[in-house]
């Protein structure tokens, strides 16, 4: 009966997105809004009951033979799951709210809100699926959709072009999870995650197997979570519409890489080296995105940035085997985020689709109430309490330090500087002073008030859900597992020192952005070549750009030649032959009896000679 | 035996009834002869569609097996040489006559932009669907060989009269290669029909079985003979396929024939080299497909990979989806190589599966340039906006030949792919490179065509109209309905590959 209830979960969107799909000449703009968002408070209701209800929920279908094997589309939610649907319900929901005052004047918004439905029912599905194939099925499903998302404006090359970036770059990580699938099959006998977490648990696979898998469903992470080297297609997937980006490309899938390593987490804690590089790669992308950031100029690429930061510290907790951490982070980054995302649109819309923060100003005063959410959201990613930021982030840098990672809690402790000191930047250019751009004399709609004002609610309190001394996640997500028992107890410094770094980057961008007492032009003068290499992103692109896409191309080319001149000059020699043989036969028939009798005494001669020459030879 | 045992036969003799009819309508009477040549495509779908309701799934063996003697060769000693009229069906022919038959209609739908000569064009349309469905209903292997040579004549003139610019130089090229092929499948018939004395799919597997399990006992040249005739058969069916390096008669093929011809061509001709594969490669020869399974599997990476690769660097949008078939043959000679359930499931679904994406892209293709005159990458863009019905199913049909889950390429590429794994797991991990190629050329053909600014002279062309959105809408549905369900293929089949893989043994 509950399972029922929950398979109604993806059902709702899904319904949604084929009545938008098919009638989109029937709805109008209003209706198609109310579709979507019915559909998904119908799911968000039913995912708080089910996390309400807190009991595990397990589903099974026979699906597709594979010889004797028969592959399932099986469901199992469990603590992890109901988190999960439960952030992508809310989240879901809310920019579905808020699509209908940002997309209003756009003739495509039915196709838009379908392409919405179809995420939201994927996302779903993607958590809910206990099956390595079925996660990679909506693994791809969310994949696709977040390219139709981004170059929903397809006219706009920009857009077309970070679309196929997308789509791209986070299969190559596909890939990976891929060959891991396949590989799991052959050596666990199943695609099931609890046949997998059985056959690792009982010590069935060698050392270096679990670790190649580990490894392998990581590189499908890093696609998906925008983590180095991978991480270069998230900031261009800004170009799509801001919803999308709050939805897809801060809350929920980019986070899927970070869902995907928790779900899986007994196979990376089975593999130290696993652990080690999901942490060293998480901790570098933190760092590495975290400065990025602070030398862009795009609104939406500074907050795509720190997406990537954010993700980057998720997957640290997680490689520092702080389970909680890195999935409380999560939990409240996908709100923090939005918000900021959500924010940001609302600036957007304001100042009539100004994106670069140096033309944009003055917004605190003539539009206080956004102001306060969106600080209330900065307050919380630079990890100030009581917001929801510092718990999180605190955790983090706690089970990094208890996993006894120096140098990766240095570089934590450095990246959330710089995250106080990029979001303040952002938040001082864009609200304090006087308007530097387009004037922003019109009011932002309800319809997107309300989600920012919901989501502003969510990052101030739910850091509480697991703030001492109650631990409620922990125990909540310890239920069924012993990823958790290894928690020590945090040394009294360290929140303090999180907190006064954090205080330091808020006051200097203050000292530089908000009060302009100090310019940054002196800054920029005094390091000019690291701040062109800060400010073109490490060139990474440009790297990507000679190193990989150049050749390849090169190496079509030059097969393009092979296939015309020397593949196709077979075919030339294959037809010639065949004409001279032709050629050859029709002078021979020439009438002349002659000929013939002297081909035919030639023939038999050499019929007797083959007939008797082998006896002589022997 | 009843009536019901001539069901083979009725569907493949169906379209001749119409190849008659159209004899006698009158020369330009057009319209008349779309309505006949649509027409008479629909029995043998109707009735495929009766056999696939029907078809009994847990049956070992050919279902409404029908055999009559047909002629007698007397031979020095010895019994007789008698050739038999004979059909059947099977786990493997099913699916493929099905394909073949909706193929068929949907390509006589799509045959609305041939103008000249529509009278004989449909006959031989007709005539070509006989000849498919006969090659996979036949059962014994002079059948086989007979429909396969009718279809090959049939698309030579398809090509040859009806086809574009460079029409007689493909034509001419398709012949040959083909031609090639047939002499190498001829060779292998009568060799075969020589040792055994007889060329029943029934007899032959029977007899093979016994060969091989005494071939010690028996003298050397059995084997030798025995490997002559599987290679003559494994190069037959790599012309077909096509296996790099015999593919650059299908690149001019797919460029130069009409439309509807090239979604027959790539939706079933090409399938039959699976099918050839499959039937006497894997079901007839499986101790030395053993042997070669690495070659095989290396061959398939070259033809992921290459075809592939270039498909990359095409300028042009019918040339693009030919190295994209390239690539795609690919995939089925890994699940070839893998020789177990999974890559022999995978085999046939992608054989089917890439039936129908190829058949709707081509159809897709050609539609588009029916409005546009061009084909050219470089000249298309932004048909989003002026044919917004169009990009969506040409969005279905490429997201589908990428392999997205939810549709009918990714369970076949994911079977096949796993089935290899099991094996050779180091090859398949390379050819899973070629799964990023893939979404290389293929995004670019799409992002290309209807994404981007529109040109001025494409703002007021005109979207699809019924008689083509309704077709594509079926091979939409029924790519779903694989991607979705495929155990509405898979089922069928199960049995047959069951049966296959336990000849191929441990």
């Amino acid at each position: 009966m509950e399972a029922n209830l929950a398979l109604l979960i993806p059902l709702f969107p899904v319904i949604a997105f084929l009545l938008l799909i098919f009638g989109r000449k029937a709805f109008c703009k209003k209706m198609a809004a109310a579709v979507g968002v019915a559909a998904t408070f119908a799911s968000f209701a039913l995912s708080t009951w089910v996390l309400v209800a807190g009991e595990t929920i397990t589903w099974k279908v026979p699906w597709l033979q594979i010889g004797n094997q028969t592959v399932s589309l099986s469901i199992e939610i469990g603590s992890l799951q109901m988190l999960m649907l439960f952030i992508v319900s809310v989240v879901s929901m809310l920019v579905h709210l808020y699509s209908y005052g940002y997309m209003k004047h756009d003739d495509r918004i039915q196709v838009f809100y379908a392409y919405l439905a179809l995420f939201t029912f994927s996302m779903f599905s993607l958590v809910m699926s206990s099956n390595l194939l079925w996660i990679y099925i909506f693994w791809e499903l969310v994949g696709v959709c977040s390219f139709l998302l981004i170059g929903f404006w397809y006219f706009k090359p920009e857009a077309r072009d970070a679309a196929r970036k997308a789509f791209v770059v986070t299969r190559i990580g596909d890939v990976g999870f891929f060959i891991a699938i396949c590989l799991a099959f052959w050596h666990a006998g199943s695609f099931e995650v609890s046949d997998l977490q059985a056959v690792v648990e009982s010590g069935q696979l060698t050392p270096g197997l679990i670790t190649l898998l580990a490894v392998l469903i990581f590189v499908g992470a890093i696609g998906k979570s925008g983590q180095f080297p991978l991480h270069t297609w998230l900031p261009n997937a800004m170009e799509g519409p801001t919803p999308v980006s709050a939805l897809i490309h801060a809350a929920t899938m980019v986070a899927a890489g970070v869902y995907l390593v928790a779900n899986l987490f007994f196979l990376f804690q089975a593999s130290p080296f696993a652990m080690d590089l999901v942490a060293y790669v998480g901790g570098f992308t933190a760092i590495f995105a975290a400065t990025i950031g602070l030398a862009q100029y795009d609104i939406k690429r500074v907050l795509a940035y720190s997406t990537v930061s954010q993700l980057g510290y998720m997957m640290l907790a997680l490689g520092s085997a702080g389970y909680v951490a890195g999935v409380f982070h999560l939990f409240t980054h996908a709100f923090f985020k939005a918000l900021l995302f959500l924010g940001a649109g609302a600036v957007i819309v304001l100042l009539s689709h100004e994106q670069d923060i140096r033309k944009m100003g003055g917004l605190w005063k003539s539009h206080r109430q956004l102001g306060i959410w969106f600080l209330a959201g900065c307050l919380s990613i630079a990890g100030i309490p009581p917001f929801s930021g510092f718990f999180s982030k605190d955790e983090i840098l706690l089970s990094t330090y208890l996993d006894g990672r120096i140098d990766l809690f240095v570089i934590g402790i450095i990246a959330a500087f710089f995250t106080a000191f990029y979001m303040f930047r952002l938040f001082f250019m864009v609200f304090a002073g006087e308007a530097r751009g387009p004037k922003a004399d019109s009011k932002v709609p309800v319809v997107m008030m309300v989600p920012i004002v919901i989501l502003g609610l969510f990052s101030v309190f739910s850091g509480f859900a697991n703030a001492s001394p109650m631990h409620l996640l922990t125990a909540w997500l310890s239920k069924g597992n012993d990823y958790t028992a290894a928690t020590g107890h945090a040394p009294v410094w360290l929140p303090v020192l999180v907190v006064t770094v954090s205080l330091v980057g808020i006051g200097l961008a203050y000292l530089y952005f908000g009060s302009r007492k100090w310019s940054t032009s002196k800054v920029v003068q005094t390091v000019p070549r690291l701040h062109k290499l800060v400010f073109n992103k490490y060139y990474v692109d440009e790297l990507y750009h000679y190193a990989f896409v150049l050749p390849a191309k090169g190496i079509g080319w030059f097969l393009y030649g092979v296939d015309r001149f020397v593949v196709g000059g077979l075919a030339y020699l294959t037809a010639w032959i065949a004409q001279f043989i032709g050629r050859i036969g029709s002078r021979i028939q020439n009438g002349q009896a002659q000929t013939y009798a002297l081909v035919s005494v030639i023939g038999f001669v050499l019929l007797i000679v083959g007939l008797t020459a082998g006896r002589f030879l022997k | 035996m009843s009536w019901i045992n001539w069901l083979p036969a009725l569907v493949t003799f169906f379209p001749l009834l119409g190849v008659a009819v159209l004899l006698f309508l009158p020369r330009e009477k057009t319209g008349l002869h779309r309505f006949w040549g649509i027409m008479a495509t629909l029995p043998s779908l109707f009735f495929a569609l009766y056999m696939y309701l029907h078809f009994d799934q847990g049956f070992k063996g050919l279902q409404w097996f029908q055999s009559v003697i047909w002629f007698q060769i007397p031979i020095l000693q010895g019994e007789p040489w008698t050739f038999h009229y004979s059909m059947g069906v099977d786990g493997l022919s099913l699916p493929l006559i099905v394909l073949t038959t909706i193929v068929s209609t949907l390509a006589a739908v799509a045959s609305l932009y041939i103008r000249q000569a529509t009278k004989g064009y449909y006959q031989l349309l007709l005539l070509l669907e006989t000849g498919m469905i006969g090659v996979f209903a036949a059962a014994n292997l002079f059948l086989f060989f007979i429909f396969f040579e009718i279809t090959l004549i049939v698309t030579f003139f398809l090509i040859g009269k009806w086809g574009f610019l460079g029409k007689v130089k493909a034509a001419n090229r398709f012949l040959l290669y083909n031609g090639l092929g047939s002499g190498f499948l001829l060779f292998a018939m009568v060799a075969l029909m020589i040792m055994f004395g007889s060329l029943e799919y029934s007899d032959l597997e029977s007899r093979m079985g016994q060969v091989m399990g005494q071939l010690a006992l028996l003298p050397p040249q059995i084997e030798t003979t025995l490997w002559a005739v599987f290679i003559a058969l494994m190069i037959a069916f790599s012309i077909k396929l096509p296996v790099f390096p015999f593919h650059s008669w299908m690149l001019r093929t797919h460029v130069e024939a009409p439309t509807p011809v090239v979604m027959i061509h790539s939706g079933v001709l090409l399938k039959m080299g699976a099918y050839g594969f499959m039937r006497f490669g894997v079901g007839l020869f499986p101790e030395q497909m053993k042997e070669i399974a690495v070659l095989i599997a290396i061959l398939g990476l070259i033809n992921i990979l290459y075809g592939a690769l270039l498909a990359i660097v095409q300028r042009e949008l019918k040339s693009v989806l030919a190295y994209s078939s390239i690539s795609h043959m690919g995939i089925i000679l890994f699940g070839l190589a893998s020789l177990n359930a999974a890559g022999l499931k995978g085999v046939m679904f992608q054989a089917v599966s890439h039936g129908l994406i190829s058949a709707l892209l081509f159809f897709l293709v050609g539609c588009m340039y029916e409005r546009t005159r061009t084909t050219e990458l470089d000249d298309l863009g932004g048909l989003a906006k002026s044919m917004p019905v169009f990009s969506g199913i040409f969005l279905v049909g490429i997201m589908a030949l990428l392999g997205l889950p939810g549709l009918s390429g990714f369970i076949s590429e994911f079977l096949s792919y796993l089935g290899l794994f099991q094996n050779y797991p180091v090859i398949a991990s390379i050819g899973a490179l070629g799964l990023i190629f893939t979404v290389v050329y293929a995004l670019r053909a799409l992002l290309k065509t209807t994404f981007g600014p529109i040109h001025e002279r494409y703002r007021l062309l005109n979207d699809l109209n019924v008689n083509e959105s309704v077709p594509m809408m079926v091979l939409v549905a029924l790519i779903v309905l694989i991607g979705v369900y495929p155990d509405s293929l898979g089922a069928p089949m199960q049995v047959t590959l069951d049966l296959i893989v336990s000849r191929i043994g441990g």
